[in-house]
């Protein structure tokens, strides 16, 4: 019975009910406050960087939902089609490489990437920073796809245990149709975009995490200097890093806390963006999770 | 007779459930509610025996709130002396209960007559008696779903005889409680239900989609007929009402098929399978005798219906999944056409000439067979036909089972909206719509009103004009009964009385 009855109307009403939408205004209302406050407080060369580390981080985590979605739709199509095939000889050697790939940590298969990064960098062979930072879109999404891969095969198989699947083979529609129109398309969109905002997230993280363990340099003639600047980056800075530990003078001198938003703005505005777009992140993803009702 | 009247409003999020301003209870009589699927029968029943909670959905009953209705004394009497007897007998078991002490808690205690109703709803039950379930903790999959339905009842009927000196405050909903039981069953159970009320005379609210029970009481019963009443919950232009629904609508409908006559006239065999087929380490045999002493290939002809029968729980599903090559099976060996298909069959030919060439099926569970987020007019998308459908077509094949022409707003509904009779109805379209030689049909009727039931016989019937041969299995025995001959009846045996499937969980 399609009778609809809502009685709130207001655009407000509908952004609170959506989570995922206000969470989504918030971000980007907070990063809009601290770009003014940037714009009147910092340095120009710093907020130059910080912009540039932002959209870059920002592009790389884009690259990374992308490609792990390429990824993860191929595996996770190839070994749902392997495993109902005939011989099970495919199905068998793609699980193991699969398996295989899942014992490696995350941050070591990343660290492997950036040290291939830091040779071809060493030998010539890659300078332009575009295709520095899709190569290490790529090293990220190789260690996270496996994620977007178990999901598409747990939807499949979900709708394989039902009478979904076979219904409609019974009636002669094919299954790649099936397994890509009917469950993944018309069934999965918001599991799926739920998983992609996640790894958006721990692309950030992972960036972050290696830009850090990286900042005492993989070469003698390579360091983060070499790489595009991102917000693990800019974070791994020095003088970011002053800016951090100047937090702590608050304890001693609780006055510090007037000049510390002008004075130390380049590492406090790179903390505040990588902090609190993961948080709106991970709001983001519930609301999606809520709305839609997934389990 | 005296009746109470109510109005009922149910949303939830902003989106009507339910709307009636006219539902009305008859007191001391058996009102058989009728109407398809997911109309709102369950839901009214439950928002009258005070089940809903107000928390969850906004309810108002005679245009007050729901919780001023709970604290009614009208409803707090229901919940005092009634009983729900659910659809879904688990979510009503206490999985920490045994079935012995739940038949016993409560009020239920001091009520008499136990053994004799359990006997009663267990008479001539294939499987072993009452006794070896009644120390068992409910599972999901133990006991039976048939089973649990009959312990529910047990209760009920307890529940009447306890209540005895309250019958007028009483209220006993039984909501589909024949969903998993054969024809013998239901009539035992039937008839139970007719006695209690004879002693009792309390209100009863009967949900079913089994016009059967019509004639059961109609002609079983005839003296307490009066006091049966018979209503059909329908939508018409987006509006839900309630109509009294005339036991001769469907009787005298019936009465006109039985007298056609259906001749076991032999044409062409389009499909022959052999008797024995093997799986899951059991064996399903095929008799055309009901005791299975003479196993016979099942066969499907053309222009005719062959109906497969057996109890619940013996494996018509999975036979007519096996021809259809969607189970693999031991051993099983089935010609159809030319073609020899068996347990060595590769899954690619069922694909390439089988699925939607020379067999379809419809599935019994609609919710599962389609695709809940499809628009309706997306229903028929990626069907092995020539010519693609435009909304032409689809528009006029849907007039065929609705009974007002589709508008263009209707095609773009999602299907998760749609009622669970039109669910249906759009299932058997799909696959009515292609030109296979075989058509299995698996409890084809579920959920539908009898309208809508009598428009997919005669759709059947033009089908099988048109040269096409059915399978059907349903419990509809009475209403099938009247479109095939006798030499199409097959019974279906197994090794054991119930089939236990894989888990295709972990597939």
């Amino acid at each position: 019975m399609a009778i609809r009855t809502f009685t709130g109307n207001s655009w407000l009403d509908k952004l609170t009910s959506k989570k995922d939408l206000l969470w989504l205004t918030i971000w980007i209302a907070g990063l809009g406050v601290l770009w003014i406050w940037d714009a009147l407080f910092l340095n120009a060369p710093a907020f130059a960087r910080l912009q540039t580390a932002f959209l870059n981080s920002l592009l790389t985590g884009l690259m990374v939902v992308l490609f792990s979605l390429a990824l993860g739709w191929f595996l996770g199509v190839s070994l749902n089609t392997l495993e109902h095939s005939k011989s099970k000889i495919g199905f068998a050697v793609l699980s193991f490489v699969t398996d295989i790939l899942r014992s490696i940590p995350q941050i070591i298969a990343v660290l492997i990437g950036y040290v291939v990064l830091t040779i071809l960098l060493h030998n010539g062979i890659i300078r332009s920073s575009f295709v520095q930072m899709v190569w290490i879109a790529g090293t990220i999404a190789i260690a996270v796809f496996l994620e977007v891969a178990d999901t598409i095969r747990q939807r499949i198989d979900y709708f394989r245990t039902l009478d979904f699947v076979d219904a409609m083979l019974c009636c002669g529609i094919k299954e790649r149709r099936i397994i890509n129109v009917e469950i993944l398309w018309k069934n999965s969109r918001s599991h799926m975009l739920h998983k992609l905002i996640a790894i958006f997230g721990i692309s950030i993280f992972l960036q972050c995490s290696i830009d850090f363990i990286i900042s005492v340099g993989l070469s003698t003639d390579v360091s983060l200097i070499n790489f595009p600047m991102t917000l693990g980056n800019l974070l791994a800075n020095v003088d970011s890093k002053q800016d951090i530990l100047a937090l702590s003078n608050l304890f001693t001198e609780p006055g510090y806390v007037s000049v510390i938003f002008t004075r130390h703005l380049q590492g406090l505005s790179v903390a505040f963006c990588i902090v609190f777009s993961m948080l709106c992140i991970y709001m983001i993803a519930n609301g999606i999770v809520r709305r839609h009702k997934l389990a | 007779m005296n009746e109470r009247k109510y109005t009922i409003r149910i949303a939830s999020e902003g989106r009507a459930l339910v709307a009636i301003d006219d539902f009305r209870l008859a007191k001391s009589a058996i009102t058989v509610l009728l109407g398809e699927s997911g109309i709102g029968k369950s839901l009214i029943s439950m928002a009258i025996a005070g089940l809903l909670d107000p928390d969850d959905l906004d309810v108002h009953i005679d245009g007050k709130p729901y919780a001023a209705y709970l604290r009614s004394q009208e409803a707090i009497d229901i919940r005092r002396n009634g009983f729900f007897v659910f659809q879904e007998p688990s979510s009503h078991l206490n999985p920490l209960l045994t079935l012995r002490a739940q038949l016993r808690e409560g009020s239920l205690a001091a009520a008499p007559d136990e053994g004799r109703i359990l006997k009663k709803l267990w008479q001539g039950s294939s499987s072993s008696g009452v006794e070896s379930i009644l120390d068992v903790y409910p599972k999901p999959y133990r006991p039976s779903g048939g089973e649990k339905q009959r312990i529910l009842a047990a209760m009920a009927f307890k529940k009447m005889a306890a209540s005895a000196a309250h019958t007028q405050e009483s209220l006993f909903i039984f909501d589909e409680p024949t969903g998993n039981l054969d024809n013998r069953l239901r009539n035992e159970f039937l008839d139970l239900l007719v006695e209690n009320f004879r002693n009792q005379m309390t209100t009863i609210v009967l949900i079913t989609h089994d016009y059967s029970t019509i004639s059961r009481f109609t002609n079983i019963y005839p003296t307490v007929s009066k006091n049966i009443l018979y209503r059909e919950l329908l939508l018409e232009h987006g509006k839900l009402h309630l109509r009294d629904f005339l036991p001769g609508e469907y009787l005298s409908w019936l009465e006109k098929r039985n007298a056609t006559t259906r001749t076991g006239q032999k044409t062409e065999t389009v499909l022959r399978l052999q008797p024995h087929v093997k799986v899951f380490g059991r064996t399903l045999s095929i008799s055309r005798d009901t005791e299975g002493q003479n196993p016979e290939p099942l066969l499907i002809r053309k222009g005719a219906v062959t109906y497969l029968k057996a109890p619940s729980g013996v494996g018509k599903t999975t036979i007519v999944k096996l021809m259809m090559g969607l189970i693999k099976p031991e051993t099983m060996s089935m010609e159809l056409g030319s073609a020899v298909y068996s347990e060595k069959t590769n899954r690619k030919v069922w694909a390439q000439r089988v699925w939607g060439r020379q067999m379809t099926m419809v599935f019994q569970h609609a919710d599962e067979a389609l695709n809940q987020n499809s628009k309706v007019k997306d229903v028929f998308d990626g069907l092995p036909i020539a010519v693609p459908l435009n909304e032409k077509i689809i528009v006029k094949s849907l007039s065929e089972l609705f009974e007002e022409e589709p508008s263009r707003d209707f095609l773009n509904i999602r299907i998760k909206y749609l009622s669970g009779g039109q669910k249906q109805r759009l299932n058997l379209l799909r696959s009515l719509i292609l030109r296979t030689d075989i058509l299995i049909l698996d409890e084809p009727l579920n959920g539908l009103d009898f309208a809508s039931a009598a428009k997919v016989i005669a759709k059947i019937e033009m089908k099988l004009q048109s040269g096409f041969g059915v399978l059907v299995i349903s419990h509809n025995e009475e209403i099938f009964d009247t479109l095939v001959a006798t030499a199409n009846i097959y019974y279906l045996h197994s090794s054991s009385s119930r089939l236990t499937l894989p888990d295709t969980s972990k597939r």
